[in-house]
């Protein structure tokens, strides 16, 4: 569209070019992003399966007999809230819940996680902006090997800041791991975009939502097989199992329906 | 996770300081509050923005660098991209879905890996090629489409005005 047109539509829709637009859609946004913080905490409790048959109808046919599919395999599972970062928080609690019980596990990857900065900055990361998330990272997995719950972990997990830093770092890590192999990942990606280019923009910003190549990469970087149930409103009577990679045991579980990842137990 | 703003803030300013960018000079206005800078920018080489030194503030949010700054020039400047009370509107200064002039999907975004030198960066680019398909000053934006002689004429006297000519 010429841009005269979007100037002649914009006018008609009573556009005011004295208004700064820009800022009152991200006093909006902020608004939307405050009303679902105070309603959903960012990981929630673990709650029986059996309520999530509640959410939907009793006439939604497709959706019931999935639940009750799930609930062959799993018991319980804990919302994590819809801010676009469900896939990577979920996977840091999930996971690290786990490291509450394996001491090695958590050594071996305390490893991982202490090399890779060197990593992205030979990647070309500037280090001042790395410095601080992958240090919080290293502190909580820190908290993580002296006596540290399951509640201590929540509280982490629910604190904004620390909660925040932690997916910031988990981001790196797809990032840098999808820049490393490049030559593998770019038959993946779409729009003629390079995989730098992928990363800027639908990796390392906060909220952006993932998929089946960000999970490929966090699950290959971390050495964390991860199984994901889709749930969906596709034919059929069970969800879809999924494991990343294909050929490992995994080590936890995320639900996945569409646009938003929970975890399941 | 109290003070990780400031203790970037401060990390920024000392790489700024060690490495300047060509053309740029930016710093906190006081050194009592990193969450306000002060930046001069010059008007790139032979743009019509050329021999300007442009001032301009920056505002950092608490949760910086989750959420990008806010940057406003603080003297008068016709641009495309900068809306008449001197609030910079630039993708770089946008997380992507934060979308209020329907940048391009290629844009450059704000994450917390970018950094004030990226965005002052972007800036100068911003002065050289105004992007006017996503315009903040509509007036400014038709100016440089159509008759691009009065925009390097209003150009040029915003240039003597910045330094004090």
């Amino acid at each position: 569209m010429a841009t005269e047109n979007i100037e002649d539509a914009k006018a008609q829709m009573g556009y005011d070019p004295t208004t700064n637009y820009d800022e009152a859609t991200m006093a909006q946004q902020r608004q939307i992003e405050q009303e679902i913080a105070g309603c959903q905490p960012l990981i929630g409790k673990e709650t029986d399966l059996k309520t999530l048959h509640d959410e939907y109808s009793p006439e939604d046919k497709i959706y019931q007999d999935k639940i009750t599919d799930l609930q062959r395999k799993h018991s319980a599972y804990r919302r994590i809230r819809m801010d676009g970062n469900c896939f990577y928080r979920g996977f840091g609690f999930g996971y690290m819940e786990k490291l509450l019980k394996d001491k090695s596990e958590l050594q071996r990857f305390k490893e991982v996680v202490t090399t890779s900065k060197d990593e992205m900055i030979k990647l070309g990361f500037p280090s001042f902006t790395i410095e601080d998330f992958h240090s919080n990272f290293i502190e909580v997995l820190e908290k993580l090997e002296k006596d540290c719950g399951v509640d201590e972990l929540l509280e982490i997990f629910n604190d904004q800041g620390y909660s925040d830093y932690l997916v910031v770092y988990l981001r790196l890590l797809v990032s840098g791991h999808l820049q490393k192999n490049d030559d593998f990942f770019m038959n993946f990606i779409e729009g003629g975009r390079s995989v730098k280019e992928f990363c800027a923009q639908e990796v390392e910003p906060m909220g952006k939502e993932s998929d089946h190549i960000h999970i490929t990469a966090l699950t290959a970087i971390t050495g964390v097989p991860v199984c994901i149930e889709y749930m969906d409103r596709s034919e059929g009577h069970g969800v879809t199992t999924l494991v990343f990679p294909d050929d490992k045991t995994p080590v936890l579980t995320l639900l996945y329906k569409p646009g938003h990842y929970d975890l399941l137990y | 996770m109290a003070g990780s703003a400031l203790k970037r803030l401060m990390a920024e300013y000392k790489q700024l300081t060690l490495n300047p960018p060509e053309g740029i000079v930016a710093g906190p206005v006081n050194e009592d509050n990193f969450f306000e800078w002060e930046a001069l920018i010059t008007g790139p080489e032979d743009t019509c923005f050329e021999g300007g030194v442009f001032p301009a503030r920056l505002t950092f949010p608490s949760d910086y660098p989750l959420s990008p700054p806010k940057m406003k020039f603080s003297c008068d400047i016709f641009h495309p991209n900068i809306y008449a009370d001197g609030r910079v509107c630039i993708s770089i200064l946008h997380a992507p879905g934060d979308d209020p002039m329907g940048y391009e999907s290629s844009a450059e975004r704000w994450s917390p890996v970018q950094s004030v030198e990226k965005i002052l960066l972007s800036v100068v680019s911003m002065l050289a090629e105004p992007n006017d398909e996503s315009a903040a000053n509509v007036d400014a934006a038709k100016t440089w489409r159509e008759d691009r002689e009065k925009f390097n004429d209003i150009a040029h006297s915003t240039v003597r005005k910045s330094i004090g000519l």
